[in-house]
């Protein structure tokens, strides 16, 4: 019996590894209960996180259209589950259970001449499309000149230094800002001339248009396609140059950059009109290349001080707000602030263009009142103490890295289309995304996340930008298994790939069925505890932003509960005897940290750095997210490989050396007795080069970490007794605090000086709930 | 134990290194990777660190068996090499493979004539071709160039990327030379930057030139590949 479930685990294991390399998605339930009322009773919704740009070296594309099932309200695309008459040539749609003829050009296929889409292999498919015209990217730069002249230097190095790494043909356009706001005429005749607004008005997308001499006419967003190149009026050009053509007058132009030559009183803030440059910023690409794929890149070095958008005043006496202030309703500028760049968000979405705020200073910037601009359009957030610092720099290069084709990774004006089989309806994302509020049959009524659509555009992606989708099911109790025994969902991802082809990639899965009275241990088996973990953390994180703290931890307490009661073996009323299987082993202690994360926990905190946190996890793949709520933890020993131990305070023990990822902190620790050691110098004797290698070995492995992390993280190199070890300290579970150090008598581990609870005593409190019939 | 850097000097001459970040400006500030390091397709990659141990059921911490008869924590030496039980730290490539030390150094310097003669032969084979602005305007940057290097503002490790980058150009090896003007850009940014765009732009207006002339001998092979069909399907429709 036992063997028999530990084969099961690992050919789930396998399974759920497989299905993520190939399609990029991982389920929470990979065998889906039958009914609503079961679905309802397994605590934790069906869902799946997406990745669906996940890189496929293995994987060309298809050089034609793919092929749609005729019936209007499905329009599916043909698959690998959709059964087939090579004789009459008909596909049956798997979704709908539509006829179809194929097309004239699939006349010759036959069971031994399939085209790849049929194949069960490519489940995953891209099609790239050779109708529509390909128009260049555009990378408009958004600078803030309000900086300490250190800084304002290493910015437009870094400035000038993109030119050299963007496409050469990729439009470019440069809008600074302070007191006022300065559009750049580029030109390659060498004199430069600009366009200089105040910062305090805002003005409509029709006056900008108006005051640029961009004279298209206005045309109302949803009629306006991607035309040919020739339709862009050509006044456009005049503020977005290729690079290839101005790289020369532009290096030149960055290169004389001064700083905001307003003066800034002693006391005061200088003036910064971050609200009317991004105004300007989307009303430019709004008038000229609507629907189009376009970064608007915002380089701030502190918070908008005048003007629509303003966050804080410029009296510096004044600080910006706290989280104290949000909740004491004192925080004077926010909601309008929020308001102005929502409706900033909304409208790039809507051109399919995205925003990056790239925020460098050692106080706020107003990442609080701005994360909307990057997290409706799927812009990048990157928060720095300094543009002169490296963490900004390779971040800022990394924004430019290429694949394994020489392609940027970096992909625009997406469209995610979801259907499903009749059994389930589709509840809602959460994402770097909005709602296309397209309410097809699939749509359910309860919304989780972003809801009331099956489609949803993502303006800015990569290949790791990962989407949580949730269903429901939603068939009824009772009711006989469906048809077929199994369920299907299909992910169209319609967008334009970085070398400006528009593509489509298709992933189209399926799953068994199981009636969850008589089956319930296949379903248990088909857990995915990792995808569940984050999949629910980003349900909480969602509902974080638009409810009190306590309240989503109550919650997330609640599930956590609930699903132990369910999946848990036990005897009434006996808390000693709760046991969980091994594919729910690991999820309460991922609930554990997730409760003391940043995510959900805003003390210590600044309100922008909680924007930052939040943002980064509602975008980032399942490692990397797993990574986030629970940190990762190495220990380096003489007494042999590296290897991961517990994330809790009896790992930090005198002979060890420990290497911890929290995604954004990569922290060395060294035990008292390596740092001893390595005070003594024993590295730098020949007879102990052993303790060298020991000391180099997570050297190494932080730096392979490090090599690839996109945004770069802090680096912590610290030891025994080092005031940053409190890095590790805050994250490992207190096992041993100075209120229990003694029942543990010898030194094992360190005691951590907390009164939070521990892992043991929040399963005590787990298993004693979960066992009693109260609940 | 310095982390990855030995002599900053010796270390800048390597194309692949590792500096350390600016603390004065962040805390905590991330090592700096070269270009060379960034853009280093697919290395010697090992498992990735993302394991993880359940905690036990009951939530107790395990202390690991080795720690526990060990007591307090030794005081002495750490056990000397010959007698280590560990086996060799896992493939540190940057450690062993990349270290510096390992690259051969120039034995001689970079001669100024020895770059600044094929860009302009290069420059003078556009004119004509280009625009005379943008031809005038290259001129002024390679002037700019000399006028640095002469001046003794350039580094070792610019002035040895910018031999190996005329050599490039010289073999009509353009992606080579482009690639060793986006590593100077990103390594060397405060040097170079207001010269480098000269050089870049006359990498690629010499590469239309040749593109131009060789248009009429042979269709590109590249695209080709671009059109290729999944494999299997004989009539992709």
């Amino acid at each position: 019996m036992n063997g028999s479930v530990f084969r099961t685990m690992a050919t789930y294991l396998e399974f759920i590894q497989q299905n993520e390399e190939r399609d990029g998605v991982r389920f929470s339930w990979n065998v889906w209960p039958s009914s609503r009322l079961e679905a309802t009773r397994m605590v934790v919704p069906l869902a799946c996180l997406l990745t669906p740009l996940k890189e496929r070296p293995d994987l060309p594309p298809v050089q034609y259209e793919p092929v749609l099932c005729s019936r209007p309200t499905c329009k599916a695309i043909l698959n690998p589950l959709c059964q087939v008459d090579y004789r009459a040539k008909l596909w049956a749609c798997n979704f709908c259970f539509q006829r179809n003829q194929f097309p004239p050009a699939y006349t010759g296929i036959s069971e031994v001449n399939q085209p790849a889409e049929l194949m069960p292999q490519f489940s995953t498919i891209e099609y790239v499309l050779q109708r529509g015209a390909q128009s260049p990217l555009i990378f408009l730069y958004v600078v803030d000149t309000c900086l300490e002249e250190d800084d304002l230097q290493a910015l437009k190095e870094s400035l000038q230094m993109s030119l050299s790494l963007l496409p050469p043909d990729a439009l470019v356009g440069l809008i600074t800002f302070g007191r006022m706001v300065q559009v750049h005429e580029l030109s390659c005749e060498g004199i430069s001339k600009s366009y200089v607004f105040r910062g305090t008005k805002d003005l409509t997308a029709k006056q900008i248009q108006d005051m640029l001499g961009l004279t298209k006419p206005a045309v109302p967003m949803q009629q306006a396609r991607p035309g040919p190149p020739q339709e862009h009026p050509f006044v456009s050009s005049r503020f977005l140059q290729p690079v290839h053509k101005i790289d020369m007058n532009l290096t030149d132009l960055l290169g004389e950059l001064q700083r905001d030559p307003w003066p800034v009183t002693q006391g005061k803030r200088p003036l910064r009109s971050t609200g009317v440059a991004l105004s300007i910023a989307v009303g430019l690409l709004e008038g000229t290349f609507p629907n189009t794929g376009a970064r608007i890149m915002l380089f701030t070095g502190g918070p908008p001080t005048q003007g629509p958008g303003m966050v804080v005043g410029d009296e510096l006496k004044v600080p910006i707000r706290s989280w104290h202030d949000i909740e004491k309703d004192n925080a004077r500028f926010m909601k309008k602030a929020t308001k102005h760049y929502e409706m900033l968000a909304n409208r790039t979405a809507t051109n399919g263009h995205c925003i990056d705020i790239y925020a460098c200073a050692l106080d706020q910037t107003g990442l609080l009142e701005m994360k909307c601009c990057a997290n409706l359009t799927g812009g990048h957030m990157v928060m720095g103490d300094s543009f002169n610092t490296s963490l900004f720099k390779q971040t800022f290069q990394r924004i430019f890295s290429k694949d394994f084709n020489g392609d940027f990774r970096m992909a625009f004006g997406a469209t995610l289309e979801v259907k499903t089989s009749r059994e389930l309806k589709v509840a809602g994302a959460i994402g770097p995304c909005v709602s296309l509020n397209v309410k097809g049959p699939c749509v359910s009524e309860n919304e989780l996340g972003v809801g009331g659509t099956n489609q949803w555009k993502i303006c800015g992606l990569d290949p790791t930008s990962t989407l949580g989708i949730y269903f429901e099911v939603v068939n009824q109790h009772n009711a006989p298994v469906p048809q077929g025994g199994r369920g299907a969902i299909q992910f169209v991802t319609q967008y334009q790939h970085s070398s400006t082809q528009r593509r489509i990639r298709v992933t189209t899965i399926a799953r068994n069925w199981a009636d969850a009275q008589s089956q319930l241990r296949h379903i248990e088996a088909a857990f995915d505890q990792e995808a569940a973990a984050v999949l629910m953390a980003r349900l909480g994180v969602f509902r974080a932003e638009s409810e009190e703290g306590p309240d989503v931890l109550r919650w997330l307490d609640r599930q956590l509960i609930r699903l132990c009661q369910k999946f848990g073996q036990y005897n009434k009323e006996d808390p000693t005897s709760f046991r969980l299987s091994d594919s729910f082993s690991l999820y309460p202690q991922f609930m554990f940290h997730l409760r003391r994360s940043p995510f959900l926990q805003v003390f210590n905190n600044s309100p922008d750095e909680s924007s930052y946190y939040r943002h980064h996890f509602a975008r980032q793949d399942l490692t990397q997210s797993l990574i986030m709520i629970q940190p990762i933890l190495y220990s380096y020993s003489f007494h042999g490989p590296p290897e991961p131990v517990l994330l809790d305070s009896s790992s930090i023990l005198a002979d060890r050396i420990l290497l911890m990822d929290t995604f954004f902190q990569i922290v060395i620790y060294l035990g008292e007795t390596i740092a001893q050691w390595r005070k003594a110098g024993y590295q730098d004797m020949p007879e102990y080069e052993n303790f060298k290698h020991l000391l180099q070995a997570p050297l190494d492995d932080a730096q392979e970490i490090l090599q690839a992390r996109f945004p770069m993280p802090r680096y912590i190199n610290t030891e025994h007794g080092g005031s940053q070890a409190r890095f590790l300290l805050s994250k490992v579970n207190p096992s041993q605090t100075h209120n229990n150090l003694y029942a543990w008598g010898q030194e094992t581990g360190a005691p951590i000086l907390t009164d939070d609870v521990s892992l043991q005593v929040f399963m005590d409190h787990l298993k004693k709930l979960a066992v009693s019939s109260a609940c | 134990v310095t982390p990855w850097a030995a002599d900053p000097e010796e270390v800048e001459m390597a194309e692949l290194y590792v500096k350390p970040g600016n603390k004065e400006r962040g805390w905590n500030d991330p090592p700096q990777f070269s270009y060379g390091l960034q853009t280093l397709a697919g290395g010697p990659k090992r498992t990735p660190l993302t394991k993880r141990i359940a905690a036990p059921q009951d939530g107790s911490p395990r202390v690991p068996a080795s720690q526990t008869s060990q007591g307090p924590p030794p005081m002495g030496p750490p056990p000397p090499s010959s007698q280590a039980s560990r086996p060799p730290p896992v493939g540190s490539y940057l450690a062993s493979s990349v270290k510096p030390a390992n690259l051969p150094v120039m034995e001689s310097e970079t001669l100024l004539e020895d770059v600044l003669k094929p860009l302009k032969e290069a420059l003078e084979d556009c004119r004509g071709h280009t625009k005379k602005q943008v031809c005038d305007d290259i001129s002024r940057r390679l002037a700019l160039l000399q006028e640095q290097w002469a001046g003794g503002k350039l580094s070792v490790s610019v002035k040895k990327r910018m031999a190996l980058l005329v050599q490039e150009l010289s073999s009509h090896q353009w992606d080579a030379a482009d690639n060793i003007h986006c590593s100077l850009m990103v390594d060397h940014v405060t040097e170079v930057s207001q010269w480098m765009v000269g050089v870049k732009r006359l990498i690629a207006e010499k590469r239309n030139l040749s593109s131009e002339e060789e248009a009429n001998e042979e269709t590109s092979t590249a695209t080709a590949e671009e059109f290729q069909t999944v494999p299997g399907v004989q009539e992709a429709p």
